[in-house]
C-alpha cells in the first residue's frame, strides 16, 4: 500500500469513526481528539488508539467496541484492532476548534 | 466487557430511595413525628430512618456501586451481591419502623422485631462494606477522591455498630449496664457518624470527580483537598472514636463532639474553596442543571454551617438542633442527591439502551434525554420550600412547616415524573429513540447487553 493509499484509507476509517459520539459531551470522537491514531497495514489490518475523556468512564467498553464496529463497516477493512491508553492523558485543548465552538468551551 | 461495568441494580435502590422520600415527604405533610412530636419521640425516628436509611443510604449505596469503580478504573467486586444487600435493607428498614411503632404503642408489641431490624440491617449493611470495601482493597494505592469513601464506609460501620446496639436496648434485648449507657449518651456520635461521616463525606468523595468529570474541570489532589480530607478525616474520628471513649468514661460526649465540630468547619472550608475552584476552571462554560444544583446543594451545606454557628453563639443551638439536622438531610444531601440523580439517570439510561449500538447506528447524546427547562422549576421550588420549611421550624409554627412539605412533596413529584420520562425516553427525537437493536429499559433495573 502506498502511502498516498494508506492515508486516503486512514481518512475514511477516521470518517466512519465519526459515526461514535463520547456519550457525555454529545460530540464525535474524532474530533473531540479522543482517537489518537488510526494505523493502517497491509491485509486490510486496522490499528487504532484512542482515550476516553475521564479514566474509568463506564461507556469505556462500548466507545471501544462502537470504534471497532465503525471501522469495521469500511470497505476493504479485513481486522481492527482498539487499543485503549490514557498516555498521554485526554485534556479539552485536544478538541477540534469545531468541537470547542459546538460545546461552549473557552 | 473487560472496563467498569454498568451497575445492575443501581436503577432499583433509587426506585426504593425516590419511594421512601415520597413516604417521609407525606408523613410530614400529615403531621407525623418533629415538629409535631418531639424531637426523641418514636414517630420522629420513623420518620428520621426513612430519610436516612430509605431515602438517604439506599440513593448513596445505589449510587456507590456504579461511581466506586468510576473512582477507581477497576469492576466492582461483586455485581450479583447489590440485590440481596437491597432485599436485606428493606426488610430491616421494615422491621425498624414496626419496632418504633411498637414503642410509641401504633402497633401490637413484638420483640422479634427489634432482633429482625438489627440482623437484617447488619447484612445489608455489612454486604455493602463487603462489596465496596473488597473493591477499593484491591484498588490501592487508592486516588483522594476514594479516600474520602473509605473514610464514609467505616462511618458507616459506627453508624450500624451504635443503631444495632440502640435497637437492642430498645427492645428491651440488651441488659448489659454499658450498652445502656452507650444507648443514652450515644446519639450525638451516630447522628455525626451517619450524616457526617456515612453520607457527607461519601457526598464529598464522588462529587469531586463528577463535577470535574461532567464540567471538564481539572481534577484535584492538591493541598486544600488534602486538606479537606485530613481535617474532615480528624474531624469524624475525635467525634466518634473521641466520643465513644467518653461515653465509656463517662466524660463530656457534647464537648469531644464540638472539638470534632472546629475541625469539620475547617475541612468543609477546604472542600468549599476547591469546588469554587472547579466551577471557577471548569472548560465547559454553559453548565448543566445538576452542576448548578449541586452548587445549591454546597451553597444550602455553607448556609447551614452558618445558622448553626449562630445557634450555638446565641446559646439557643440543642434548642434548635432539629433545624440543623432538617437542613443537612434536606438542603445539603437531598438537594445534592436529586441533582446528581437527574444526571445519573439519564447516564445509566443512556449506556443501558444505546451504548451497545454505539458505532452502528446513530445515537442520541445523554443531554438528549432530559428536558432541563421543564425539571429546573421543580429543583427551584424544592430548594425554596425547603428552606421555608426550615423557617417554619425555627419559628415553632407547624402549619407553615407542613404546608412547605407539601410544596417540598410537589417538587419531589415533579422531579420523579422527569425521571421517568428520561427513563422512557421519552424526550428523545422519535427517530432517534430506538433504533434497531435497542431495547426500551426496565424502570426497575439496567438489562445490561453485551458489547
Amino acid at each position: 500500500m502506498t502511502d498516498e493509499e494508506a492515508t486516503e484509507f486512514s481518512g475514511r476509517i477516521r470518517e466512519a469513526l465519526r459515526m461514535v459520539i463520547d456519550p457525555e459531551l454529545g460530540y464525535n470522537i474524532v474530533d473531540l481528539g479522543l482517537v489518537y491514531d488510526v494505523a493502517v497495514e497491509d491485509g486490510g489490518v486496522v490499528r487504532i488508539a484512542m482515550t476516553t475523556t475521564t479514566r474509568g468512564c463506564p461507556a469505556t467498553d462500548y466507545l471501544k467496541s462502537g470504534s471497532r464496529d465503525a471501522a469495521w463497516s469500511v470497505p476493504a477493512v479485513e481486522f481492527v484492532d482498539v487499543a485503549l491508553t490514557y498516555d498521554p492523558p485526554w485534556t479539552p485543548d485536544m478538541m477540534t476548534p469545531d468541537a470547542k465552538q459546538h460545546l461552549g468551551i473557552g | 466487557m473487560t472496563g467498569v461495568a454498568l451497575s445492575r441494580w443501581t436503577m432499583s435502590y433509587f426506585v426504593a430511595a425516590l419511594i421512601s422520600l415520597i413516604v417521609a415527604e407525606c408523613l410530614m405533610v400529615a403531621g407525623f413525628g418533629y415538629p409535631a412530636a418531639p424531637i426523641e419521640a418514636p414517630e420522629t425516628l420513623v420518620l428520621v430512618h426513612i430519610v436516612t436509611i430509605g431515602w438517604l443510604s439506599l440513593l448513596m449505596c445505589g449510587a456507590l456501586f456504579q461511581f466506586v469503580p468510576v473512582l477507581i478504573a477497576r469492576p466492582l467486586y461483586n455485581n450479583t451481591l447489590p440485590l440481596p444487600t437491597l432485599g436485606c435493607l428493606l426488610a430491616g428498614l421494615f422491621a425498624l419502623l414496626l419496632s418504633f411503632l411498637q414503642i410509641a404503642g401504633i402497633v401490637p408489641s413484638h420483640p422479634a422485631c427489634f432482633v429482625a431490624a438489627a440482623a437484617l440491617l447488619a447484612a445489608g449493611f455489612g454486604l455493602t462494606l463487603f462489596n465496596l470495601g473488597r473493591t477499593l482493597w484491591a484498588a490501592r494505592p487508592l486516588p483522594l477522591p476514594a479516600r474520602f469513601v473509605v473514610v464514609a464506609l467505616l462511618s458507616l460501620g459506627a453508624t450500624v455498630v451504635l443503631g444495632i446496639i440502640f435497637t437492642l436496648v430498645l427492645g428491651g434485648i440488651a441488659t448489659v449496664p454499658h450498652l445502656l449507657n452507650v444507648t443514652a449518651l450515644g446519639l450525638p456520635i451516630h447522628v455525626i457518624a451517619g450524616l457526617g461521616g456515612w453520607l457527607t463525606f461519601s457526598a464529598i468523595g464522588v462529587s469531586y470527580r463528577l463535577l470535574a468529570m461532567f464540567m471538564l474541570a481539572p481534577e484535584l489532589e492538591g493541598p486544600t483537598t488534602r486538606a479537606a480530607f485530613y481535617c474532615g478525616t480528624g474531624a469524624l474520628g475525635v467525634a466518634i472514636l473521641g466520643g465513644f471513649a467518653a461515653v465509656c468514661a463517662s466524660g463530656n460526649v457534647i464537648m469531644i463532639v464540638s472539638a470534632g465540630g472546629i475541625l469539620g468547619l475547617a475541612g468543609i472550608a477546604c472542600y468549599g474553596r476547591d469546588v469554587l475552584h472547579l466551577y471557577r476552571a471548569r472548560k465547559r462554560r454553559v453548565i448543566e442543571l445538576n452542576s448548578r444544583m449541586a452548587g445549591v446543594a454546597l451553597g444550602n451545606l455553607v448556609a447551614t454551617l452558618v445558622v448553626s454557628i449562630g445557634l450555638l453563639i446565641a446559646g439557643v443551638f440543642g434548642k434548635h438542633v432539629g433545624v440543623v439536622v432538617f437542613l443537612i438531610a434536606f438542603g445539603w444531601l437531598t438537594n445534592l442527591g436529586l441533582a446528581k440523580l437527574y444526571k445519573i439517570v439519564a447516564f445509566l439510561t443512556w449506556l443501558e439502551c444505546y451504548g451497545p449500538v454505539l458505532g452502528k447506528t446513530p445515537t442520541p447524546r445523554v443531554q438528549d434525554l432530559v428536558v432541563e427547562n421543564r425539571a429546573n422549576k421543580w429543583f427551584v421550588l424544592f430548594t425554596v420550600a425547603v428552606w421555608c420549611a426550615a423557617a417554619s421550624l425555627m419559628l415553632g409554627a407547624p402549619l407553615p412547616f407542613r404546608l412547605s412539605a407539601g410544596v417540598m412533596l410537589l417538587a419531589t413529584v415533579g422531579i420523579i415524573k422527569q425521571l421517568l420520562r428520561t427513563r422512557r425516553l421519552a424526550n428523545v427525537q422519535p427517530t432517534l429513540r430506538l433504533p434497531k437493536g435497542v431495547r426500551p429499559p426496565h424502570l426497575l433495573y439496567c438489562w445490561v447487553q453485551p458489547t
